[in-house]
């Protein structure tokens, strides 16, 4: 029987629809043995997968993965850096496709999301003697889920409003100090809004909003795990807080989709306050060309309270050495690699011992009185599980109310229709 | 390719050639599919099977961790009935409308304005197509200076004329003529090269001699380059109906698709609801529909072709 085109059409279409599968089956066959360990407690190969902003950065992490292999000559490390944005898309693919690396970044209010994943760590913490006592409470509590430890942090911080010190003495205002009121705040913030510039930014992040709203009601983004955001006391609060832009006019105009535009106007002396974190302290020192402040958050009527956030390492399930993985975040976390990343003006250390090296780094009047105080009046931003869609959620339709574009409980109640009830 | 075996002996029957050529082609058809292959199953590992894989995780609810369910169309039925998707989806569509002719006007127009005779053009087409070979996250921050309060346009207009600039990024109203502006300018460079050199193509003799009797410069256009130029009309309104559908970098850049979902798009949905939320049924089954309405208008686009498209010339 002769074979006519067509016939030769098939069995070519055949014939390579079966190399096609061959190839993808080879790829879908290689599951990770080239991954991330090998080896047992003492002895290992471990890949550890964290956010990098360059190789600048590359090198300095590395050196804390290096503090490994010093403490354990078994152990070696490999820091796989990821720019910011890019590192949560690939980490949840890897995660899902059990084929993450043993050690993994992770920050407090994205870790809801990614637990599921991630190795329980309160035995190898009891095993190896780890004492959470060491570290800030509030992060150590913002990096557990269900009650459980997630990861070990390195860095941690309370929000706290950087102000320029400059403009408050041209202005003729007072510097803040601990315990100053919302009252005090807006009559300074006021004084300081003339001449294109503005007494404060702000934009609808999730930590800094979350922030505000704590402190001007108390309410709290999630009630009994499930998103809160059409709660009365909740809505006044954020209703205060776009009343900052919409009607008080003492910040400018949000524009979309710009997470540095609070730093860019606080920077460019545009603005003479913002809501930020001690981890951003000692770079925006570096950036500015005035005089750098530091005060607590404004008290409500039940005093001075924010949130704390921060980021550490932890265990993917898929790692076969945990005990290895957990003796290196041992060492990541130690004393030594988180006193000079604090030298190096890097993280405000998770560890209370490593305070005092970070102070010095900022040279900052006051800093550690504030700090001391935010911290006090902290508690970590526990996250839902689809906090990510939160965030992006109240980023869009928080433009639109602190622009006064829209009502700020319609805004609210357009994110919870979205998102559903968080978990 | 063995072109010689082809040519029928002299003096053979009338069919013979015919049986000669045959197993002839069938050997090129062979030797084609060789060549081919490579291409073929890479096409068929990268393109093919990822669309075929989306079309089946479209029907899941197939969260990136935990149980995955089959839900049959609903996820389909969730767009559909998704006040937010179906505002994606008319954002889109308001971006390609706006987009494409304004981009086609533009290129156009300064392909016809720097005609063969203008001195210099090499210096404007060169201009002209930095902004397509720039980076585009590089061009959008600098655009995103230029929008923002206190930026470039609103210091200016304040210092020069004590007025405020529209919040371009931050108001609903701007936010999307303000991704057009910009996505105009980035991207008017690569049709104005196509059309430069369509035009370059039409003969300088037939518009002379339609100058000497008595044609002017629009009639010269409308009768002589217009008929010439459509091949590249049709290519290059082809692909920017395409590749605007798929607008994604500038709106995730510029406005993270708000406020709102003001300036969101289709694949800036895809996008977020797969990489960000980690829901992948929902983000397949987005990019099916977006797959489904881009193909729709290409048949379309390629139906309407035969009315307007002249390749006589």
């Amino acid at each position: 029987m002769k074979a006519s085109p067509a016939r030769t059409r098939r069995w070519v279409t055949a014939a390579l629809s079966v190399l096609a599968l061959t190839a993808v089956a080879a790829c879908g066959g290689n599951n990770g043995s080239s991954g991330s360990s090998s080896g047992s407690a003492d002895k290992a190969d471990l890949t550890w997968s964290f956010w990098v902003a360059g190789s600048e950065d590359q090198a300095a992490w590395q050196k804390v993965a290096d503090q490994a292999h010093t403490d354990h000559t078994g152990i070696t490390v490999k820091l796989q850096g990821a720019p910011w944005d890019s590192y949560w898309s690939k980490i949840g693919t890897t995660l899902a496709g059990g084929k993450a690396p043993c050690i993994i970044g992770m920050q407090s209010l994205r870790m809801a999301s990614y637990a599921s994943a991630m190795l329980p760590l309160d035995d190898l913490m009891k095993k190896y003697g780890m004492k959470a006592e060491d570290f800030d409470k509030p992060i150590m509590d913002g990096l557990k889920a269900d009650g459980k430890q997630i990861a070990i942090p390195y860095d941690s911080g309370p929000m706290v409003i950087f102000y320029n010190k400059d403009m408050f003495k041209a202005a003729g205002v007072p510097d803040p100090k601990p315990g100053w009121t919302m009252d005090e705040f807006k009559a300074a913030a006021k004084k300081l809004t003339a001449a294109g510039k503005t007494g404060l930014v702000t934009t609808p992040g999730d930590l800094g909003t979350m922030s505000w709203i704590r402190t001007m009601t108390g309410a709290e983004p999630l009630a009994d795990g499930k998103l809160n955001f059409t709660d009365s006391k909740f809505e006044q609060g954020f209703s205060q807080y776009a009343d900052f832009v919409k009607t008080d006019k003492i910040a400018p105009q949000v524009p979309g989709g710009n997470p540095d535009f609070e730093t860019q106007q606080f920077t460019g002396g545009k603005a003479a306050m913002q809501l930020n974190g001690p981890w951003s302290l000692i770079d925006t020192k570096g950036k500015v060309k005035f005089d750098l402040g530091i005060a607590p958050i404004p008290a409500g009527p039940d005093g001075s309270k924010t949130y704390t956030a921060g980021s550490g390492f932890g265990i993917s399930r898929s790692c076969k050495t945990p005990d290895a993985a957990f003796q290196a975040i041992m060492s990541m976390t130690s004393v030594k690699p988180l006193t000079t990343l604090a030298e190096a003006g890097r993280a405000y250390p998770s560890r209370t011992v490593a305070h005092p090296a970070w102070f010095t780094a900022a040279g900052i009047d006051g800093a550690k009185e504030t700090i001391d105080y935010a911290s006090e009046n902290s508690i970590p931003l526990v996250t839902s599980k689809n906090w990510v869609q939160v965030a992006d959620l109240l980023n869009r339709f928080g433009t639109q109310a602190l622009n006064g574009e829209i009502p700020p409980d319609q805004a609210l109640k357009t994110i919870q229709d979205q998102a559903g009830a968080g978990s | 390719m063995a072109t010689d075996t082809t040519v029928a002996p002299p003096g053979a029957p009338a069919g013979a050639p015919r049986a000669g050529r045959r197993p002839a082609l069938r050997r090129d058809g062979r030797y084609a599919s060789v060549f081919l292959a490579p291409s073929l199953a890479g096409l068929a590992l990268f393109t093919l099977f990822p669309t075929a894989m989306a079309l089946g995780i479209s029907l899941f609810d197939w969260p990136v961790f935990g149980e995955r369910s089959f839900l049959g169309f609903g996820n389909y039925s969730h767009l559909l009935h998704d006040p937010v998707f179906r505002r994606v989806v008319l954002n889109t569509v308001l971006f390609v409308v706006l987009y494409v002719p304004l981009n086609v006007v533009v290129s156009l127009g300064l392909a016809v304005w720097l005609g063969p005779q203008i001195k210099g053009r090499q210096v404007f087409r060169v201009l002209f197509f930095i902004p397509v070979m720039t980076p585009m996250v590089a061009n959008v921050m600098v655009w995103r200076l230029l929008f923002q309060p206190g930026g470039l346009i609103d210091g200016g207009l304040q210092s020069w004329f004590g007025i405020d600039a529209p919040n371009f990024l931050g108001s609903s109203n701007w936010a999307m003529p303000a991704i057009v502006a910009m996505s105009i300018w980035q991207g008017f460079g690569y049709n104005f090269l196509v059309f430069s050199a369509a035009i370059d193509q039409v003969p300088q003799s037939q518009l002379e001699s339609a100058q000497i009797d008595g044609a002017g410069p629009l009639q010269r256009f409308r009768y002589i380059t217009w008929p010439m130029i459509t091949p590249s009309m049709f290519f290059a309104t082809t692909l920017t109906l395409i590749t605007s559908f798929q607008v994604f970098a500038q709106p995730f850049i510029l406005t993270q698709g708000g406020p709102g979902v003001a300036t969101q798009t289709i694949v800036m949905y895809v996008y977020n609801q797969g990489w960000q939320f980690l829901q992948m049924g929902l983000a397949s089954a987005a990019g099916w529909v977006l797959f489904v309405i881009i193909m729709g208008i290409t048949a379309v686009q390629f139906v309407g072709q035969k009315r307007w498209v002249n390749y006589d010339v």
